[in-house]
């Protein structure tokens, strides 16, 4: 049989968003593919730029829809080195456990949709079943179950509620059940391991080559989590292992993620014990009049502030459930930045698909692309 | 055999054990969810029930997944008529663009009132309005069913977010404080021509005119043309939100510390 090209999307149940991936078969074997991004392109970057630091935080949470708490932590770093304001510890160890538990909701929606490419139904409702806990805990204190606005340039919007550090212990032993239930599912069944096993190989040499981060660069056996390498916000004081597997094929991610969600449920003791004994402000009292939410600025202050507010550069990196994220604001002076970068690490993992793809069969790509985790929001923006 | 070494072990020669294996850990799931079922059965039961606040988390033979809406909730917003100031600062800290200050029926006719009206077709319920809110007139409720076949009518006027008000609906209880060491509205009185647009539009009546002296002039020297009184401006009345300054004729007012 001849050669020919297969479009997979822009909408199909592999792509878990709007993307295409175009793969050249010959029958059933993959010999080339070309993943197409774009699909889902909405400017973010260039909306920043006409947004005040504040309002960009609306669109952090639009940009990637499993994990808006952790990409808002990444904007408001960098924001915030740009804008020289330091925001209080305890903003801090807040904004860290809206990162672990991200990290937990996220890899729980990576599981419930990953598990569905394979066909298994039950896996997906536990999965969605339990990361409704996790949303329910950010609805508690955030107001909203997916588009959060939480974070402020200076800190967090509120504190947390009465009681909260108790629910949350509650469903963190909730989940440390799970886990194991889970791998029960997956890795004790036959045909999971069947199908996953030496499959999507990505070594770590080919990792480096293509930029590929997080879970899938930890799957190959580097050992790289730039909450260790380069501690961003308070991660230098909490005692938390790096999770790698050595296989490099589909379980391997699967093992590394559910580890990471393991140690994110140690992180998060850790976080909630120091939140119950170190009361405090959550917000910076000394920020610039339009910085603080409630006032937006009028008149000629956006020219007054040209004139006055010091001028900076903002560069953040961050271990997003994904991979590494890492964003870039420059402010020239003004109540917006004046240029808006991020780094998205899906984009590479999926830039990289002829690397794990060639050489497997048509029916391999949902499993392989299962295990990418891919969120188009942010591969776009 | 516990469950990590169920979990790490490769699949079994057996054709039977591989088989029944699978099956019965599917089988221990559906009966553990006949026990628990995790769904609400909407519209009968509804998140905000007082019962589910209590079960938010994980209680034994209690329904789990199921989470309550709390007050914090940013649903459709509430608005207080009565203590409304028309300050602006709900529709200028709208990234949405979806805040019209429109007139109210009743009152004055010459000065009618203004008043938030929503467009819901574009409001995200990011908050930045209740936020900026200085008098708490409009805060965020948990009513979050808004469907309707007439794209017209996801436009609330002030009155009917004034019939949500007064439904007793919770409102979210957040309030952000007032940062200390606000800056200040400050006036360069070289510029002033006592016009008292500042004053006439303030929303809290905070600016007042006081009488300022007039220089001498020299026979023949040529006097400026204005009204000889200047705003003094109350800053604990102020609400920071920049009317005056974008009314002032003469950008003779700006943000500052007050020394």
């Amino acid at each position: 049989m001849s050669e020919m090209w297969l479009n997979m999307g822009p909408q199909h149940p592999m792509t878990h968003g709007l993307w295409n991936l175009r793969v050249k078969i010959d029958g059933e074997m993959i010999l080339d593919c070309d993943p197409e991004m774009g699909y889902l392109h909405r400017g973010i970057e260039k909306i920043s730029e006409d947004r005040h630091y504040n309002e960009v935080i609306t669109l952090m949470d639009r940009c990637c829809y499993v994990a808006g708490l952790a990409w808002e932590h990444l904007y408001i770093l960098a924001a915030e080195q740009a804008l020289h304001v330091t925001p209080p510890e305890r903003a801090d160890y807040i904004r860290a456990m809206c990162d672990e538990f991200q990290r937990i909701a996220s890899h729980l929606m990576w599981y419930a949709a990953f598990v569905q490419d394979l066909g298994l139904m039950s896996p997906f409702l536990y999965g969605m079943r339990d990361r409704d806990l996790v949303l329910d805990l950010f609805q508690s204190f955030t107001g909203a179950r997916m588009t959060y606005e939480y974070q402020r340039v200076g800190g967090v919007r509120s504190d947390l509620p009465a009681g909260f550090t108790d629910r949350a212990r509650k469903v963190l032993d909730w989940l440390d059940e799970r886990y194991v239930e889970y791998d029960r599912l997956c890795l004790g069944s036959t045909i999971f391991r069947e199908r996953c096993d030496d499959l999507g190989k990505l070594t770590a040499r080919d990792c480096i080559a293509t930029g590929v981060t997080g879970p899938m660069l930890r799957s190959a056996g580097l050992k790289r989590d730039l909450r260790k390498d380069r501690p961003y916000s308070i991660y230098k004081q909490l005692d938390f292992d790096v999770a790698v597997a050595d296989a490099a094929d589909v379980t391997a991610r699967y093992l590394v993620r559910m580890e990471e969600m393991r140690q994110s449920s140690r992180m998060l003791r850790q976080i909630l014990d120091w939140l119950d004994h170190h009361p405090g402000p959550v917000l910076a009292d000394r920020l610039p009049r339009w910085l603080g939410a409630p006032y937006a600025p009028q008149g000629r202050e956006g020219y007054l502030l040209k004139r006055n507010y010091p001028k900076g550069l903002g560069f953040s990196s961050v271990e997003e459930p994904h991979g590494e994220a890492q964003a870039y604001v420059v402010n020239e002076g003004g109540e917006h930045p004046y240029r808006v970068k991020f780094r998205s690490p899906v984009f590479a993992n999926i830039s990289a698909a002829r690397h794990y793809l060639v050489g497997y069969h048509v029916a391999d790509i949902p499993p392989i692309m299962g295990s990418v985790d891919v969120c188009v929001g942010e591969v776009d923006r | 055999m516990t469950d990590e070494a169920t979990a790490t072990e490769k699949p079994s020669d057996n054709p039977i054990l591989f088989v029944a294996k699978p099956m019965l850990t599917a089988a221990r799931q559906f009966a553990r969810s006949l026990v628990r079922p995790s769904t609400v059965v909407y519209p009968f039961e509804r998140l905000e029930d007082p019962a589910f606040r209590k079960e938010v988390a994980v209680a034994p033979g209690k329904p789990i997944g199921v989470g309550a809406i709390w007050d914090n909730y940013r649903g459709v917003h509430a608005l207080n008529i009565n203590t409304c100031i028309s300050c602006n600062l709900c529709a200028f800290s709208c990234p949405d663009l979806c805040i019209d200050m429109v007139n109210v029926p009743g009152g004055d006719p010459k000065h009618p009132k203004k008043c938030p009206q929503i467009d819901y077709g574009k409001c995200s319920y990011c908050g930045f309005c209740s936020d900026a809110c200085p008098e708490g007139c409009l805060t965020m409720t948990t009513r979050y069913e808004l469907s309707t076949p007439k794209r017209a009518e996801m436009i609330y006027s002030p009155t009917r977010l004034f019939e949500i008000y007064r439904t007793k609906l919770p409102m979210n209880p957040i309030r952000l404080e007032r940062p200390e060491n606000e800056d200040s509205i400050l006036l360069e009185p070289p510029l002033c021509i006592g016009c008292n647009a500042c004053s006439r539009d303030c929303p809290t009546n905070c600016i007042t005119m006081v009488d300022v002296t007039k220089p001498e002039f020299k026979p023949g020297e040529k006097q400026p043309r204005r009204i000889w009184k200047e705003p003094v401006i109350n800053d604990s009345d102020c609400v920071r939100c920049g009317t005056c300054i974008s009314v002032c004729p003469k950008e003779c007012l700006f943000w500052g510390t007050r020394k």
